[in-house]
């Protein structure tokens, strides 16, 4: 269940990063970057 | 020629990648265990491993430490750390760790019953990370100060409901983390069901005859400054609670509900031979009425909120200006536990507990914890 657990996460992390990648508004793009962190930290089984 | 949007989101990355390095730096920095220095009292160190293989190279394995005495006697098993965010609890198993000496029976004491809760802390509390005491040779010793449940890393996800297993009692789902809401565990549950499993592998194995669950409770909760004991259990807490009270240290006697499942002193008592009881001090640090939540809260215990809350009633303990320090919360249940183990041996010596060298109620409220804590041994050494 874990491992199904963080690929959720993992891909959830691809499409805010695509999304950031993608987006022009520069407030936007640090919106997605916050979103991002814990992401990263979940996925790495940091926090 | 790079778009200008991408500029800047590659910019963006780089700074979040940052702020996560440096906050995964702090995480990790959280799981280092704290320094326990054991005394002349301690005759071997184990792992709860050796009694539950199963938890062999988990996070949920630790230590056991074993103070057995040169004469045969009875034998007390004392938790620590089961909920990693009230302090009294491990760091008076800590404090017998170093100074008891056991003359006559066994000691048993996990400082760190739940090993995985003091690798994190709680999001949202504001907590310090830890908090630390001065010794009489300039040095100081850090604690830890954890979470009251699992680290969500090392068990994950939660499930809506938490079911416990043997009783079916249906809890919010948080809760499958908590320690005190597993026993008696299962062989093959998630991490915390299995720590609780050891533990009573343990007692089973050695045959222990009474069991205390060391913990903290917040002053607006109705059971504080408490001593909650299995029906078994109830003559040994009652001679316990008048030996305190004739030393001038107040203590209620709760009974053990018997339908609030999953918790030490209902579990325990009933699914081994051991008398299980609990123990619960007063934690300001750990109340949702506090305000600030820094290291001085966590020692000190003092609080303008919590005095507002006394001059209006609304607290089950005294509290004043002077608040309720950690030395006396940790001196109260040192206290507590050698009146246990004097009151095991009142009815046959056979099964006496022999203590000595554990800080007494009024020495360590005076001198402080840090007066009676071992110098931390030099890295490397």
């Amino acid at each position: 269940m874990t491992v199904v657990y963080i690929a959720i996460a993992a891909a959830l992390l691809a499409l805010t990063v695509w999304n950031l990648w993608t987006e022009r508004d520069w407030r936007k793009q640090c919106t997605a970057a916050m979103v991002a962190v814990p992401l990263l930290l979940r996925v790495l089984m940091i926090k | 020629m790079i778009e200008r949007h991408h500029a800047s989101a590659a910019a963006v990355c780089a700074v979040a990648l940052a702020a996560a390095a440096v906050a995964a730096a702090s995480f990790t920095a959280h799981r280092a265990p704290d320094v326990v220095v054991p005394g002349s009292g301690v005759t071997e160190v184990r792992m709860l491993s050796d009694w539950f293989p199963g938890l062999d190279g988990t996070p949920g394995d630790t230590e056991v430490y074993v103070l057995r005495g040169a004469e045969p006697g009875g034998s007390m098993l004392v938790l620590g750390g089961t909920h990693p965010n009230e302090p009294a609890g491990y760091v008076a198993a800590t404090l017998l760790v170093e100074d008891a000496r056991v003359g006559r029976g066994v000691l048993y004491v996990v400082p760190r019953a739940n090993a995985s809760g003091f690798t994190h802390n709680d999001p949202q509390e504001g907590a310090p990370t830890g908090f630390s005491f001065r010794l009489p040779d300039g040095s100081t010793r850090t604690f830890t100060y954890g979470s009251r449940a699992t680290n969500p890393v090392h068990q994950w996800p939660d499930p809506e409901v938490y079911i416990h297993a043997s009783s079916g009692q249906s809890l919010s789902g948080n809760e499958t983390r908590n320690l005190n809401r597993a026993y008696p565990g299962r062989e093959d549950g998630t991490l915390t069901e299995r720590v609780a499993y050891g533990i009573a592998r343990l007692i089973v194995g050695e045959g222990i005859d009474v069991t205390v669950d060391l913990h903290e409770a917040s002053p607006e909760y109705p059971v504080v400054d408490a001593m909650v004991a299995h029906e078994r259990a109830m003559p040994l807490a009652s001679n316990t609670v008048l030996g305190l009270e004739l030393q001038g240290i107040g203590m209620s006697l709760e009974p053990s509900p018997k339908n609030l499942r999953g918790l030490s002193h209902r579990e325990l008592g009933d699914a081994t031979d051991t008398l299980a009881v609990l123990f619960e001090s007063c934690n300001p640090s750990q109340g949702r009425l506090r305000g600030r939540t820094d290291e001085a809260l966590v020692v000190e215990g003092k609080d303008p909120y919590y005095l507002r809350a006394a001059a209006l009633g609304r607290l089950y303990v005294p509290f004043d200006e002077g608040g309720v320090p950690l030395a006396e919360r940790v001196g109260r249940h040192l206290a507590s536990i050698a009146e246990l183990a004097f009151s095991m041996g009142m009815e046959s010596e056979d099964e006496g507990l022999e203590l000595s060298g554990v800080p007494g109620y009024d020495e360590i409220s005076e001198l402080g914890v840090g007066a009676f804590l071992s110098p931390a041994p030099e890295a490397g050494s």
